[in-house]
């Protein structure tokens, strides 16, 4: 899949090839303060009632939490968005897996990240993949993307 | 082992089944609001001279928002106490182990899905293991579904967990 000429050329710019990652490269970093707006409105694109996100009498009365939570798929939605936004129109996710570790509140400063553990054949290129709060790790994970090649298709 | 399992034999005999089927139409607009509730910008998501750029047909939906198209629809009447639906987990109870929360999940995305392709999901449970943590025991709970178009295309494979513990 190569870009044609109706490709955002600033996008096109900054595409990464398989060529040019190596192991222990860092993806560009995302980092978001989810507020109880953008809960609400994730909350209402998924379906999700649970209460947790938005009755704060429940969260902390009956799950004894001290404020309503951020949805853990958000995290993970976040977490991709960082990896999607990395790797471009011409990359592909190809797979993606999170662990649930640690939850988060309204507010925080949370980042998105993540690290090339290695490259196989066929343009596959493996990442550790995290949700962090300051130096703790939220959410981590692992994910495979697929870069072009500077060669051709 | 004279301890007794947390594990049911009613639940314990759902391994291998299909628990849950659950079909829904992908829906650009829907797809939409959840990148825009994620900040995600993507043009992949939203410009269909772009998508088409990369060999796309058309604009495509954002790999991590497949498992939300499939959603049914519940009456406010039959929502759980904590306001959840409780809509398409397949899930299980374990009247030993109460207590749960969600583990993982792990995706495998083998081809992109479009406006107004019809996904179905099928889900079976893949385990049901009892283990012994640091925190004590809990039941470790795998399911794996699959999602297919219309045309029988696997488009995404996932398996996700849930730990219960005894309360």
């Amino acid at each position: 899949m190569s870009p044609t000429s109706s490709a955002d050329p600033t996008r096109e710019e900054t595409q990464p090839h398989y060529e040019d990652v190596e192991s222990g490269d860092e993806i560009p970093v995302l980092s978001v303060s989810v507020d109880e707006t953008q809960m609400f409105f994730f909350s209402a694109a998924t379906y999700n009632g649970h209460r947790i996100h938005y009755d704060k009498d429940w969260a902390r009365d009956t799950e004894g939490y001290d404020n309503v939570l951020v949805q853990g798929p958000l995290q993970a939605a976040l977490l991709s968005r960082a990896l999607t936004d990395w790797i471009g129109g011409a990359g592909r996710l190809v797979a993606f897996s999170v662990q649930n570790r640690a939850i988060a509140y309204p507010g925080q400063r949370l980042t998105f990240g993540g690290v090339i553990t290695g490259k196989r054949a066929d343009g596959l290129v493996d990442l550790d993949i995290y949700c962090m709060r300051g130096d703790e790790v939220l959410m981590p994970g692992t994910a495979t993307v697929a870069l072009p090649s500077k060669a051709a298709p | 082992m004279s301890v007794e399992s947390l594990v049911d034999p009613e639940s314990a005999a759902k391994v291998g089944t299909v628990v849950a089927v659950a079909a829904g139409e992908v829906c650009r607009r829907d797809w939409q609001r959840w990148a825009a509730a994620v900040g995600d910008h993507n043009p992949l998501w939203f410009d269909s001279d772009y998508a088409r750029g990369y060999g796309y047909r058309d604009i495509i939906c954002p790999p991590l928002y497949l498992q939300y198209a499939i959603l049914g629809v519940v009456a406010l009447g039959a929502l759980r106490p904590d306001g959840s639906s409780g809509a398409v987990t397949g899930s299980m109870a374990f009247p030993k182990a109460p207590r749960r929360m969600a583990g993982g999940e792990s995706t495998t995305f083998h081809l992109p899905a479009y406006h107004g392709d019809e996904v179905e999901m099928t889900r079976t449970v893949e385990s049901i293991v009892e283990k012994e943590g640091r925190s004590g025991r809990f039941v470790l709970v795998t399911w794996r579904a699959e999602y297919r178009n219309q045309h029988r295309e696997l488009l995404a494979e996932a398996t996700t967990s849930m730990i219960a513990r005894p309360a």
